[in-house]
Formats: C-alpha cells, structure tokens, sequence
C-alpha cells in the first residue's frame, strides 16, 4: 500500500500528464505536500521520522524543479513516453536552426567583447521572446499532435538557446563585476 | 518554583516537561537569544535589562573565560587573548581572512580552519563561539526557569557548508540541541512577514557586522519561499569602521599602531561611524601609546565617500539576485532592512535609489533575526498546533561540485536550489582493472577548482577490477534542510556495493568535539556521565512520545502483531529510562526507533494521500 | 464561588492577548497528573465550551471548566518576576502541598 517513491511527478502532484499544466494548481500541490512532509515537520521526532522526511521533502523539491520549468518538464514528459530527448542520441539539427544559432552567437559575441551591456540585456529579451513561441510549437507537438518525435527536436533546439541564455547571462555578469 | 507561561488552546505541557526553545542571532558583533512567551516572542535581557552580548571572548591566564562587555573592556589592553568578531574565522583558513595582518591576534594555521593561540592554548574558532553560546544558553535557562529542549541558530544565508558546519560544532560544543541552522535574512523574514501579514515578493537586505546577505521571498499562505540569495561572507559593518580607522592613520600621519593602539583607534572609529548616523559630524579622539594624538573630525559626506566602494560592493549582488529570481526590481513589493550597519544612511540611500522605494525599517534591525529564529524554534520544538504553522523553504546560496581532469568544476547541486535536495552523477573508471577513485567535493560558483573552496577529499576503493570505462560509479550529494551536505559514493554496474559517506573536512569530527568536552577544566566527569545520562533519559521520553502519539492518531494502520512489537518497545525504553545506564536507554530507543520505522512510512504515504485528496478529481490524471 | 486576577496579571494578560491578534481570554485549569498528582493549565481562549464558567477580572475574562473550579476556587492569577525569569503563579488557598517546583500539587 505505500507509495512508491520512484511514481511519476503528474501523479505526485495530481496533475494530468500534459506539457501544459495549471502552474497555480502545481504550486499549491507542492506547497500542500511539502506542509506534510517538510523536515520542519518532524525536527521534535525521532530520527527515523527525521530520515524519511528528509527523503519526501527531497523527492517533492525534485519533482516540482522538474515539473516547473517548461523545458525540464517537456524532457521528462518525453522520457515518460520511452523518447529520449538527451542531445547524446541524436545531434542532427536542421540546417536553418544551426545558422540561426551562429547568428545568435556573434550577437552575444560582438556585445559581450564591446561591453555592451544595454545591448546585451536586449539580446536577452529578444531570446526570451523568441522561445516563447518555440514553446507554442511544443506545447502543441506534446498535447495536441503526440508528435513526440517533432517534441523531441524542438526541446533540443530550446536547450541550444537556453545555453546562449545563460551564456548571456554570464556575459552580463562579468561585465558587472 | 517554576513560574507559568500561557500556552496555545490545548498545549499545555505536562509538568515539567515544557519544551523550552530559543532562537540564537550568533553575530560577528553581538549575539542575541530570544524565546516566546505567553505566545510573543521576545529577546531575553540580562540583569540590567540588555539584550545584546557583544560577541568577545578574553581568555584569562588562570583559566576563567569571560564573555561580552565586561570581556570587550580589555580589548585594548590585552589584545591577543580578547577574541572578537570570531565568527569572520569560523570555517575559514588564514588565507581566506581580509586584513589578517592587521589583527593582533597569534594565529596558528591549521588544516582547514585557523586557530588562535591564547594564554589558555590554541582555540579553535568553534571553540570560541561555543563561549558565546553556552552564555546565551545560560542566560535563555535562567530566565525560562529549566532545560533547553533545543534552539535554532542562524547563519548568514551566504554561509558556505565548512562555516556552516563549524557553527554546528560549536553548538555542540556548548551542549546544545540544534533543531536548525537557519538564514538569518529568512529568520528576518518571518519575524517581519508574520508580524505584518506580509503577501508577496520580498528582499531582505542584511548588512550585520561582518556578513552580507540578500535573499529574495515569496510570501503566500503562510509558505516564506526564498526564490534566490546571494552576498558577500566577509562583507559588514566592522569594514566601515576599518575604512575609517585607516582614513584617521592617513590623516594624522601616523605610522602603523601597536596592535594595542590599533584596538583604541578602531573603537573610536565604530563610535564615529554610528554618531554619523544621526548627526553630521563625528570627532575621533584619541592617544596613542607613543603619546601622539589624533585629533579629527569627520562628516558624513566624507564618510560616505570613503566607504562609496563598500556600498557598491552590495549593489552587484543585489543585480545577481534578482536575475537568479528572474525578478525586476519594480517586481519587489518591499524590502526588508536587518543589520545593525543597515542604519548608515547612506546605505538606506543606496538601497532605496536601486529598488525605487524606501526600506522597511519598521522592526530593530538588530533584533529582528533573533526573533524570527525564536518563533521559529517555537514551531520546530512541537509547541504549536499543525494548522496554524506555516512552512520555510530555503535554498542553498552556492554551488555544489566536484573536481574533474584538468581542475575544471563539475556542478553536481546548482545554487539556490529548494533544501533539501539530492543529486546522483555517474562516473566511470578510465584504467583497466583500476580499484579506486579519488573524489574532491567543492563550493562555488566558478570554473576552476582552484577558485572555489575545497570542502572534502575522499576514495572509494574496492572497485572490482573491471576495463576501463566499465565500473559504474554513483556519487550522491546529500543537502539537508540545515544546508549541510553528505556524500557518498557507491559502484553500480557488478552489484558490489562499496560506498563511502564523507563528512566536509573543516567540520570537526565528533571525536575532536568530545576531547574539547573532556578538556573543559570545570567539567568534573560525574558532570559528563550525569549529563549522558539526562540527555539519553529525555531523547527516549520524546521517542516515547512521539511513538503514542501517533499511535493514538493512526494505530488502525498496525496489525495486532505490529501494535504488540510497538507496545513492547515502548514498554522496554520505558524500563530502561527510568534506570541508569544511559547506554541501555540509548539501546532501548534505538530499537524503539527501529520498530516504528515501517509504521513511520506508512502515516507520511497517508498523509501525502490525504493531501491529494485535498484536490479537485478533475485534475488527477485519467 | 469566583477566580481572579492581580492588576499586574491583568495588565500582562492584556497585553499578551493584544499582540497574539485573538484571543476571547485566559483559560485556568486543573488536570490530573504531575508529581503531586493535580497540575495547573493556564492556555488562551479562542472559543468557549458548554461546562465553562465565565470570571471577568480586571478587564479580563477567566475561563475556567466546572470540573476544575472545584478545585480552584478562590484563586488568584498573579504575574511575578523572580531573577531573569517572569511568569504567572497560582496563588490557591485549596491546595495543602505542592511538589516544590510549583507546576503540580494535591489538595
């Protein structure tokens, strides 16, 4: 009867397995579950109470990380559905997005050796922009088509950019300090 | 006699079973302990009605230790044995310290952490703050009228796991049940948070006398969740008054003081800094040894402008922040101001001109984060009731990693993840027929091993001989809601499990705590033994306890056959409890332990199944 | 039969009912238990029961069970200082001796 640690997140948190979710209804699920099972719960109880809360609140951390952040969620959806999306197994990418990419690249560059801060922050916006719609695309490859397989290449193409992101971000930060 | 306090609806303890629980703000430069009483919390004063301890030990010659202001009298006069702002040296080697060379101190390098050579001997910095807490803890009994149950100290938020660690140590070394390490800008959040019926997005800016640290909250439902922290560990208001004794040496031209000299020179200057807080000009006054005098005046402009640097380096964290929160700075409802250091003005400046609004100032900056910590060992210590509780989800500030070939970092737990938290990472073998890896733990942020600190270095041997790249090496970084981390290690792939557990390697091991227990000279050893045996006699009362208590809730999820074995560890824990053997009781409870392990498991599956049942049918999966 | 409380008790109880943000009063109380078999209850009130009784001292309500007034009658609720610790203490004519440590006694 006891609940298997190793159950898939949707079911964890009671959401329908989807790539678009009800953030809010995900939010209060975490919350809920981590009100029970927190170690804060059990710091006047004995320690084998104390181990087994430690375990829960790590696994429910792990699952809402997971779920939360729409590129984590979509890998771990795809896995879920035997396809993996890991860029190790397939690294064939079209060859429009790859010139996107470089595009994208020399951007940052030529900013980043200017110092162009304020030009940076707006290549950061115009990115974030640009894989919101990326997200449309998989959120209706995912829910929509099944397309599983289309999913799988566009959550490689959302990790190329979430690196140039963090790239950027790391750009700016060096230029800060 | 014991005197009463009230208690909430329903939680009166039985006689003298109270569970009394304080908060402890162990700061660079003053300390703190705070309780709740009658359901408020409160700092407890001393006789003369102070509530803060400046945090300085002297170490006299014929073995007394004296602490606080009475300690802070000598700290001209007899400098090297006068220990203040310890906690600037707890986890930390010499090296890591800013401006070591002008402190007066003998300094003994040790593997991982300094020490100080003292009439007494080398101290450890854990030994040091351990003075400080076992005053607090003295203080907290003698105005609650018993034992502590335990008490929850707070750290800066910036804290690495080696300071962390060596705070914990030294809470042990005081005899002191931790219930939790928790950040002080979060304590602060709480005290600030419940007191104001606070419902949003929340910056706490903490500037104390040697740690900075800014934490961005979200507050709602009674959830305090700290979305991303970031500081500076040797950053505070002791380098506002060295700024200003070094500007006061370069006025009056006076060569580099006597470490004697250097004490009377800085303590004129922190009584500058804090006059220009209300006024607009402050004089330094003082003679030196050698007879010269300094004699000046300072403004706030000018003090303002010498320290503009030490303002600025507050600023980059607080941009870091935000873009780890993915917040703006308009995203922030109010910001938060702890610290004593927060009430140079031109602080308060800086900070409002980032955030677009002036700070809260509502609550002490001084006291806010021992209270916060005392509302929270409240909670901690079961003296309140579930459903009023609400619930603190910190992060760890640093990044977790281990060294890989060419001293590059591996990032095994990314900061400002929700605590706690594991991470498993998979490492092979790169000889054929190698027996053993060689792992290095480390924290922070940058690429280079060398750039970040070093917490432990451990092998896994016994790896079956295999081909290379053939062994399956599991390694487990381990985070606990203290933001303490284990590692362990273990082979996969031949179903030979050979697994390690390391400990970072500035925590002291718990034998080194030991000796230093057996080396308090006026601990006589029946102390020690009487001590063992009341603290296993309660450890078995609170497993006893708890056990009925949730047998009481729950027993239909027993067999019969379980709910004998159950009663029947109960029964011998009891049995030994009320003997004298402590380690007997300590057997007795374990086993007891033991035994509720399975029904343990089986009341959190319901109470996570109740918590689902909470939701709407529609939205569990079809 | 009644309960009371000292004007300092009173002024503390006010106090601590004010900043706790609810609370109708304080609850005294006996239970059976404790070294010297009975033991004081001093709780505060967020909602009152069929078998209570209602005492209203100084400005504050004392709300205190049938089953315990018999035991209690005639009590005041003082608040004292002794050294660093403060808190509140039963002064009870009813009870012919206490344990010493003041939480439990027998009457």
């Amino acid at each position: 009867m006891s609940i298997d640690l190793q159950q898939d997140f949707f079911r964890l948190f009671g959401l329908p397995r989807r790539f678009r979710i009800d953030e809010a209804a995900l939010e209060l699920a975490y919350h809920d579950l981590q009100g029970r099972v927190h170690p804060d719960r059990f710091a006047h109880l004995p320690d084998s109470d104390k181990r087994l809360s430690m375990q829960w609140a790590t696994q429910v951390n792990e699952g809402f990380r997971t779920l939360r952040k729409p590129l984590s969620r979509a890998t771990y959806l795809l896995e879920l559905m035997g396809v993996d999306a890991g860029l190790h197994t397939n690294t064939a990418m079209s060859p429009t997005f790859l010139m996107e990419q470089m595009e994208w690249r020399e951007a940052v560059e030529e900013a980043r050796a200017a110092g162009e801060a304020d030009e940076l922050a707006q290549l950061h916006t115009r990115l974030r922009q640009h894989s919101r719609e990326v997200f449309d695309d998989l959120a209706r490859q995912c829910d929509d088509e099944q397309d599983y397989a289309g999913a799988a290449e566009t959550v490689r193409r959302l990790m190329f950019m979430e690196k140039l992101q963090h790239e950027i971000d790391d750009a700016l930060e060096a230029l800060e300090s | 006699m014991a005197l009463l306090q009230i208690a909430e609806p329903g939680l009166s303890t039985e006689p003298h079973k109270h569970r009394l629980a304080v908060g402890i703000d162990l700061g660079t430069t003053n300390s703190l302990v705070a309780t709740v009483r009658n359901g408020i919390a409160v700092c407890l004063v001393d006789e003369d009605g102070r509530a803060m301890v400046p945090s300085i030990v002297r170490y006299h010659a014929d073995g007394k230790v004296e602490v606080g202001r009475s300690a802070g009298v000598a700290h001209a006069t007899d400098p090297k044995n006068t220990i203040i702002s310890v906690k600037r040296f707890m986890g930390r080697g010499v090296k890591d310290v800013a401006y070591i060379e002008s402190m007066p101190y003998d300094f003994v390098d040790a593997d991982g952490m300094l020490r100080l050579r003292t009439v007494q001997g080398v101290k450890s910095p854990v030994e040091v703050s351990a003075e400080i807490l076992k005053v607090l803890a003295a203080r907290a009994q003698a105005s609650l009228g018993g034992e502590l149950t335990g008490a929850v100290i707070t750290v800066p938020a910036y804290f690495d796991d080696a300071q962390r660690q060596a705070t914990k140590d030294a809470a042990k070394l005081a005899g002191i049940n931790v219930l939790r390490l928790l950040n002080e800008p979060t304590a602060a959040a709480v005290a600030y948070g419940l007191d104001n019926a606070a419902e949003g997005v929340y910056a706490v800016y903490d500037l104390g006398g040697g740690t900075f640290d800014l934490s961005i909250l979200k507050l709602s439902r009674g959830i305090f969740e700290v979305l991303a922290t970031n500081g500076d560990a040797a950053l505070g208001g002791d380098d506002f008054d060295h700024r200003l004794f070094c500007w006061a040496l370069d006025q009056s031209e006076i060569d580099p003081p006597s470490s004697e000299d250097a004490r009377r020179l800085l303590l004129k200057a922190r009584e500058a800094k804090e006059l220009l807080t209300a006024c607009e000009e402050a004089p330094i006054k003082a003679t030196l040894g050698s007879g010269e005098k300094v004699d000046l005046v300072v403004t706030r402009d000018q003090f303002a402008d010498m320290t503009k640097h030490l303002v600025q380096k507050t600023v980059a964290p607080m941009r870091k922040v935000l873009r780890d929160a993915g917040l703006a700075p308009e995203d922030i409802k109010g910001v938060v101001m702890v610290g004593g250091a927060t009430r140079m003005p031109h602080i308060q400046r800086a900070v409002a001109e980032f955030f677009g609004q002036e700070p809260l100032t509502n609550l002490d900056p001084d006291k806010v984060v021992a209270l916060g910590a005392a509302i929270q060992a409240n909670v901690l210590a079961g003296n309140r009731k579930d459903e009023d509780d609400w619930l603190l989800l910190d992060v760890i500030p640093l990044s977790l990693g281990l060294e890989m070939m060419g001293g590059l970092t591996e990032k095994v737990v990314p900061r400002n993840s929700t605590l706690p938290i594991a991470r498993a990472q998979e490492f092979t073998t790169y000889k054929d027929g190698q027996t053993a890896m060689a792992f290095h733990v480390v924290q922070g942020e940058r690429e280079l091993v060398a750039d970040c600190r070093s917490l432990a270095r451990f092998e896994l041997r016994g790896i079956p001989p295999m081909a290379a790249g053939a062994a399956r090496i599991r390694v487990t970084f381990q985070v606990d809601a203290d933001g303490l981390l284990s590692v362990s290690a273990r082979e996969m792939s031949s179903g030979v499990e050979a697994s390690v557990l390391v400990k970072p390697s500035y925590g002291l091991t718990d034998d080194e705590i030991a000796g230093m227990l057996r080396d308090g000279v006026e601990r006589a050893s029946e102390d020690i033994d009487a001590r063992a045996l009341r603290e296993q006699q309660v450890e078995a009362d609170r497993v006893i306890e708890a056990t009925l208590v949730a047998l009481e809730q729950d027993g239909e999820l027993l067999s019969d056959e379980e709910r004998a074995a159950i009663d029947a560890a109960v029964a011998a824990t009891r049995e030994t409890a009320a003997g004298h053997d402590p380690r007997a009781i300590k057997r007795s409870t374990e086993a007891l332990s033991r035994a509720t392990n399975e029904f343990a498991a089986r009341r959190m599956d319901k109470s996570i199944r109740s918590a689902l049942a909470g939701h709407k049918v529609d939205e569990i999966q079809v | 039969m009644s309960v009371t409380v000292s004007t300092s008790a009173a002024r503390h109880v006010s106090n601590f009912i004010a900043k706790r943000g609810k609370g109708l009063g304080i609850r005294l109380g006996v239970r059976t238990s404790g070294c010297s078999g009975m033991a004081y209850r001093l709780e505060f009130v967020d909602e009152t029961h069929e078998d209570d009784v209602v005492f209203e001292s100084n400005g504050v309500k004392v709300i205190v069970d049938q089953k315990s007034l018999a035991y209690l009658d005639g009590t005041e609720l003082d608040f004292v200082r002794e050294g660093l610790n403060e808190g509140f203490k039963f002064n009870n004519p009813n009870v012919k001796d206490s344990c010493g440590c003041g939480e439990s006694f027998n009457v």
